[in-house]
């Protein structure tokens, strides 16, 4: 498998990213930087639209791959080496662009949070048989560690690395697959067994923000690498997540009263707005994916029912909506156009931008405070050599990224 | 906010990339093609690619050699190569929802039934009909009836799979993955369909 050769700590991509930041630290590249660097700021001039920013971010790469192969700092360059500065700048681009670019509308969220939802509801009665998934392809191991792969998707930030994710979680079932047929005389089945595994491992996985991150690997992986072998894993999830939307009684094999009742149960049971909407920093929470069951008790059920507390994240959000129209946005700029603008909103403009700059300032440092305790007193798991596989960056190295600069 | 939340289609107004998904031509002398594989479970899709991509030897292939995606690439008379990336689908009724999901962007649907199943013949028909409805128009199709070499159990006569292919603008070819009978033909022919970007 071409992948066992990437198993040491300093993954390729990482220094291919290293040396991607270094040559474009190079003044012979400046006029590189500048067009990286204006690039990203135009985004700041519009509001976001997936659609439109996709098209702009895929020509911009397009455009950048010309540059750079014409670029005397890349004068006989070998195909390979630009591919690899086309991986720096997908990077770099993303990840400056990131919170921009990634579930930035409210429907969004809203889907995330209703897959992540109907995941959980799942997740508290369903078993391959309902799939109806040979006896041999179930191998808690091997989709504990497909799991596994697949919930390190928020981890990252750039388009290549979440992709790689998938890809990861796809050969360990492949690799399941593989073994199934080699030791018993289980045929190859092909799709056939591939798709009941990986919608099985997405529904005990319930990765983060499937929906978001999977829009965000379509419209920002650059178009000649989300090809071959990569589209049709990637189609492959997508067809997992389209599954566990459209999922009904008649979709899986279960009696329908079976199956309703158990949907009413666990929708009792699980309407807390327990899941973090917002991307998590590193690989920790790949385990924390049983809740809907481990959190079904039957007196935690009563509890809740009784409760009338079962707002929904949606409802949530709307409240906070209201908030804000109610007592008006402390951010009221948030919705104005350029043109909007006079030079009389300049003082005021600077006034609200010097409070953000100091509220995120803060911000991070508290938040550093607090990863590096954690690191400190050993919670920081997530970067644990579980598997062989090429492996994105550690989330130490990942924040220096980050923040990286050219 | 103009924000839609499905999923975008990648193919719309964005076809002007070097690299489009599809017939992914990297250059006029070296296809890339992208082939769906449908129809019911159990009339031999798996064992057919198995069986084309087997026993041929690219040693710089480095695709995974998964069960579900395979490559093979082979050589034209005019000295062109066509590489194909077969895409399996999964043919239990539960999944017949998603394929669209797979076959858009292909240049090549191979509908296959078994030629000892009357049922099989019909869900090939049903696919048919799918992709006319949704698939791109041009793309290339096949209809394969396997299992040829099943003679004495055959229920569904080649008259019957030629007419109906036909009728519908398809290649037509009848093949046996057990005895490799015209599993190498099948490609070859579609190889030849495809329509080639003007040459240079
Ligand atoms: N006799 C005969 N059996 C075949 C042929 N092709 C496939 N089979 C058998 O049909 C069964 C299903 O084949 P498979 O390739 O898994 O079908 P798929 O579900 O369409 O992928 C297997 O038991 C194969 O051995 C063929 O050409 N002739
Ligand atoms: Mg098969």
């Amino acid at each position: 498998m071409e992948t066992a050769t990437a198993s040491s700590s300093s993954s390729p991509a990482s220094i291919s990213f290293y040396d991607f930041l270094d040559r474009m630290r190079n003044p012979a590249s400046l006029d590189l930087v500048r067009s990286i660097k204006s690039f990203i700021v135009s985004f700041s001039f519009y509001a976001p639209n997936p659609e439109s920013d996709g098209k702009r971010v895929q020509d911009f790469f397009l455009s950048m791959e010309t540059s750079i192969r014409d670029h005397p700092l890349w004068a006989g360059a070998s195909d390979e080496e630009i591919d690899c500065a086309m991986e720096g700048l997908e990077k770099y681009v993303m990840t400056k662009l990131f919170s921009r670019a990634f579930a930035c509308c409210p429907d969004d969220l809203r889907i995330d949070q209703e897959i992540a939802e109907k995941i959980s509801m799942l997740q508290t009665f369903l078993r391959p048989e309902h799939l109806d998934i040979p006896t041999i392809l179930r191998s808690e191991s091997s989709w504990l560690l497909a799991e596994k792969e697949l919930g390190k998707i928020n981890a990252h930030k750039a388009p290549r690395e979440k992709l790689l994710c998938i890809m990861n979680c796809c050969r360990v079932i492949n690799n399941l697959l593989l073994n199934a047929s080699m030791s018993e005389k289980h045929v190859l089945a092909g799709a056939d067994d591939f798709l009941p595994v990986l919608i099985y491992v997405t529904i005990k996985a319930n990765p983060p923000q499937l929906h978001s991150n999977l829009k965000f690997i379509q419209l920002y992986r650059r178009q000649a690498k989300l090809t071959s072998e990569a589209a049709y894993y990637f189609t492959n999830l997508v067809s997992a997540k389209s599954f566990i939307v459209d999922l009904h009684a008649k979709s899986l094999s279960i009696d329908e009263i079976e199956f309703e009742e158990n949907m009413q149960v666990a929708k009792l049971a699980n309407k807390v707005p327990d899941e973090d909407p917002c991307p998590t920093r590193d690989g920790e929470d790949g385990l924390r994916r049983e809740t809907g069951v481990g959190t079904f008790t039957a007196m935690n059920f009563k509890e809740r029912s009784n409760s009338g507390l079962q707002y929904s994240f949606n409802n949530l959000f709307e409240l906070a909506k209201m908030h804000m129209i109610v007592t008006g946005s402390p951010y009221p700029f948030m919705q104005a156009e350029a043109r909007d603008l006079t030079v009389g909103d300049v003082e005021r403009l600077l006034r609200l931008y010097k409070d953000v700059v100091d509220k995120y300032t803060n911000l991070c440092t508290a938040y550093r405070h607090l990863a590096s305790s954690k690191l400190e007193s050993g919670h920081f798991k997530g970067s644990t050599a579980s598997c062989c596989y090429e492996q994105p960056e550690t989330s130490v190295s990942r924040q220096r990224e980050d923040g990286a600069d050219i | 906010m103009g924000c839609s939340s499905s999923l975008p289609d990648r193919n719309s107004g964005r076809l002007s990339g070097l690299n489009s998904e599809n017939s992914g031509a990297t250059d006029a002398k070296n296809l890339r093609v992208k082939l769906v594989l449908l129809g019911d479970s159990g009339v031999g899709k798996s064992c057919i690619v198995l069986r084309f991509v087997r026993g041929q030897f690219d040693p710089t292939s480095k695709v995974t050699i998964g069960a579900s995606f395979l490559s093979q690439t082979i050589a034209l008379q005019d000295s062109t190569t066509v590489k194909f990336e077969i895409w399996d689908t999964a043919g239990q009724e539960r999944y017949a929802a998603l394929a669209p999901l797979y076959y858009r962007g292909a240049s090549v649907a191979v509908v296959v039934y078994d030629i000892t199943s009357p049922e099989s013949f019909q869900k090939a028909q049903y696919w048919v009909k799918e992709l006319q409805k949704h698939g791109s128009p041009d793309m290339v199709m096949a209809l394969v009836g396997n299992k040829a070499d099943l003679l004495e159990n055959r229920e569904v006569s080649d008259q019957d799979g030629m007419e109906y292919a036909e009728k519908n603008r398809m290649f037509f070819i009848e093949t046996s993955a057990k005895t490799a009978d015209n599993i190498n033909q099948l490609f070859e022919e579609i190889a030849k369909r495809l329509p080639r970007p003007a040459s240079s």
